[in-house]
């Protein structure tokens, strides 16, 4: 038997097995006038040691997706497999000490730190619950988080609103390394910053990631970020999944119109692509009352009658590689 | 007043915008300069806090105080081929200006809507207060503004309140009502930064096509780089309340004479670059640092603390002048030749 090695392959042998397999969940929340179906039979696996990209347009349901995850709110239905636990099976008292393994990192650096605790309490929130570090070791960790992000140790006796976003950005992921979690969802955290200051921020995450083979679920609605970062992409719309696999090969060989769509329109800083772009008519319907079938069938440019008939099964199109779209193949053809 | 060259419709020279904050003092913009010509698209891009709406509500003329304009001059041909300094025009003059000639869109589409009245009516409203129209012109001509703008079932549409469409389509309402006079020149501050990418395509390829059906001039401002390499003909690069570099727009992506211009093309994520031949992760190249406080600006070249080609004469005062690096191609930079 001839083994090939594929580069790809290298990088994958490397990263460990499934840490966290997310299985059909779903979160309704409730309306006036029914139900909103935020998250609706959702599934994906991360593996130990990668960073998945989560994207998907303004209410796909990324948030819903990461908060579950943590039961920061309470999932409706389906399963969530964290090193062999699964989490939405948890008493609240022992999702509790579970908290300590998996921790969350907010989309926007001015509103998610309370703004009359000190950095330092901030920080060591989560050490002083757990009760990890007291007196002089509580000081010497707090320091050496700050360094490690780094901000200055003297600055744990300051306000949040002494600090730059990034400074701020900077402050909410020593929190949530304080515990030293295996598993970071990091919701938009680089969206609210200028380009300068994110491209500080994205190497800061991946500095971390490697050094502490850290796990993340990566929030996003910025392509080229994903892109760059990310191991593996889910794209999400109207609360569902329409494809997900290794970023390198979705990026490459995108197969549903939509993630199509997504990468033609993301623009690209060079005035001399001509690319041909997929410019989709429309807006999102509401997900109060989704579409049937195909949730994005309403403005897709290849929607057939069949389409409006059944939920499409997620098929899988190479390795690791699924997309929910009936005309996939010949599409592809 | 100095005469325009023919086809320029809006000329910014020397504009200073101050804020007087108690002791401290906000030079928000600092001498500003540019100029617009007829059926071209320029972008005023820089990060946040440079100077970019500023400069756009300066030359709306609806700063408010402690925001005053110091000094400087705003030219601007009127339709009948007359020019005002706007930076000095009386309020009652500037109303005929606002809003028929010079158009303005913001980033939030409510900033300009007003929920208690349905859309058709505000687009009437705008068109009865400056043209001599009757009202059932004007609510057909508000109702082809909808259709122009590709809103769906526009008859239907113009009895909608704002809080019933979608923020993409708000945004086009919002693009209607400021088109519903045919301006001359149209300012978008951020028109399509809180939109989602496919939102902002359409909205991108609508300004496009509306300029080239009514021929007007855009001053577009945003802090998104990859935006700018799609509508804009010519760019101007601020920093810190001033033009750091300006060139039209496949000479600015192509050569950077601005080291500023040049680290935000770099920092940019771009997997073609930022990823290795075997698909690992590289790091990204960061600008270190952060933008300075205009209310306390360093001395000399107010980017020298964050740039990789600093020398001793960049922290001087006086900072270095905006000149030509190259033909049609302005940079404040001492060192623009090296680059
Ligand atoms: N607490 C809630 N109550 C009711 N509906 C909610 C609630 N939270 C979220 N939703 C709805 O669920 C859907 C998904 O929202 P979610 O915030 O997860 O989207 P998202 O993909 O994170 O969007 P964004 O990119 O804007 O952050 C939306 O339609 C939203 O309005
Ligand atoms: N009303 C005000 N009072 C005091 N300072 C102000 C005021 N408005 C603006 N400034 C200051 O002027 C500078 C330029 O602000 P401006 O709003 O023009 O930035 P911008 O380039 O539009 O940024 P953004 O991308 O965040 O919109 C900022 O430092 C800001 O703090
Ligand atoms: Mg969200
Ligand atoms: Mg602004």
């Amino acid at each position: 038997m001839t083994v090939v090695t594929h580069p790809e392959s290298d990088v994958r042998a490397r990263q460990g097995g499934t840490l966290l397999s997310v299985e059909h969940l779903c979160k309704q929340f409730p309306a006036k006038s029914g139900l909103v179906k935020a998250v609706d039979d959702v599934s994906f696996t991360i593996r130990r040691g990668t960073i998945v990209g989560l994207v998907g347009e303004s209410g796909s349901g990324k948030t819903t997706v990461g908060r579950c995850l943590l039961r920061l709110i309470e999932p409706s239905g389906g399963r969530a497999v964290f090193d062999g636990v699964d989490l939405f099976a948890l008493s609240e008292r022992q999702m509790r000490t579970c908290r300590r393994r998996l921790q969350i990192v907010f989309q926007d650096p001015y509103s998610s730190l309370n703004p009359r605790l000190r950095v330092e309490d901030i920080i060591s929130e989560a050490l002083d619950t757990h009760g990890l570090a007291r007196g002089a070791a509580r000081r010497e960790r707090i320091a050496e988080l700050l360094t490690r992000v780094g901000l200055n140790p003297e600055h744990a006796r300051r306000y949040p609103h002494e600090f730059s976003g990034g400074q701020r950005q900077r402050i909410g992921i020593a929190r949530a390394l304080a515990v030293e979690p295996e598993f970071i969802v990091a919701d938009e955290p680089v969206s609210a910053l200028d380009v300068s200051v994110q491209a500080q921020i994205l190497n800061l995450i991946q500095d971390l990631q490697q050094a502490h083979g850290l796990t993340m679920l990566f929030i996003a609605h910025d392509l080229s970020v994903v892109e760059c970062l990310c191991d593996e992409v889910v794209v999400m719309y109207l609360g569902r999944v329409m494809e997900r696999g290794p970023s390198r090969r979705v990026y490459a060989n995108p197969r549903h119109p939509y993630t199509r769509a997504l990468l033609s329109t993301s623009p690209v800083p060079d005035p001399r692509a001509r690319r041909e772009r997929v410019v989709l008519r429309g807006d999102i319907p509401s997900p109060l009352d989704p579409p049937s079938g195909c949730v994005f069938r309403t403005r897709c440019p290849h929607a057939i009658g069949a389409c409006a008939q059944v939920v499409p099964p997620a098929e899988a199109v190479g390795p690791d590689h699924v997309v929910a779209c009936i005309r996939q193949a010949e599409l592809a053809a | 007043m100095t005469e325009l060259a023919a086809d320029v419709v809006l000329q910014v020279e020397d504009l200073r915008t101050h804020f007087e904050l108690g002791r401290r003092v906000a030079k928000s913009v600092d001498g500003v300069s540019f100029s617009v010509r007829r059926g071209e698209t320029v972008a005023v891009v820089g990060e946040s806090g440079s100077g970019k709406s500023v400069t756009s509500l300066s030359i709306m003329r609806l700063l408010a105080p402690p925001g005053r304009i110091i000094g400087g001059r705003i030219l601007y041909r009127r339709r009948d081929g007359s020019m005002v300094d706007i930076a000095e025009l009386p309020e009652k003059a500037m109303r005929a200006v606002r809003g028929r000639e010079i158009a303005m869109i913001f980033q939030e589409p409510m900033t300009s809507l007003n929920p208690l009245f349905t859309v058709g009516d505000q687009i009437s409203e705008m068109i009865l207060l400056h043209e001599p129209v009757g009202r059932a012109a004007a609510r057909a001509r508000a109702k082809r503004m909808l259709e122009l703008v590709e809103i769906p079932a526009a008859e239907r549409r113009l009895d909608d309140y704002p809080h019933q469409m979608s923020g993409g389509m708000r945004q086009r309402v919002m693009i209607a009502l400021a088109l519903a006079c045919t301006p001359s020149l149209l300012i978008a501050d951020e028109p399509t930064t809180a939109l989602d990418v496919t939102i902002q395509a359409q909205i991108l390829d609508l300004l496009r096509r509306l300029q080239a059906q009514i021929g007007m001039s855009i001053l577009f401002v945003t802090h998104n780089l990859g935006v700018v390499a799609e509508i804009a003909h010519e760019v101007v690069v601020m920093y810190a309340g001033r033009v750091v570099e300006q060139a039209p727009v496949t000479r600015l992506f192509e050569r950077q004479k601005h080291p500023y211009t040049r680290g935000l093309l770099a920092c940019i994520p771009d997997a073609s670059r930022d990823r290795g031949a075997a698909g690992e992760r590289l790091r990204l190249n960061p600008i270190p640092g952060n933008v300075p406080n205009v209310t306390a600006l360093p001395a000399g070249c107010s980017f020298a603390a964050r740039c990789p080609y600093v020398v001793d004469v960049c922290t001087k005062d006086p900072g270095p002048p905006l000149v030509a690096a190259e033909v049609a191609h302005l940079s404040r930079c001492w060192r623009h030749e090296a680059l």
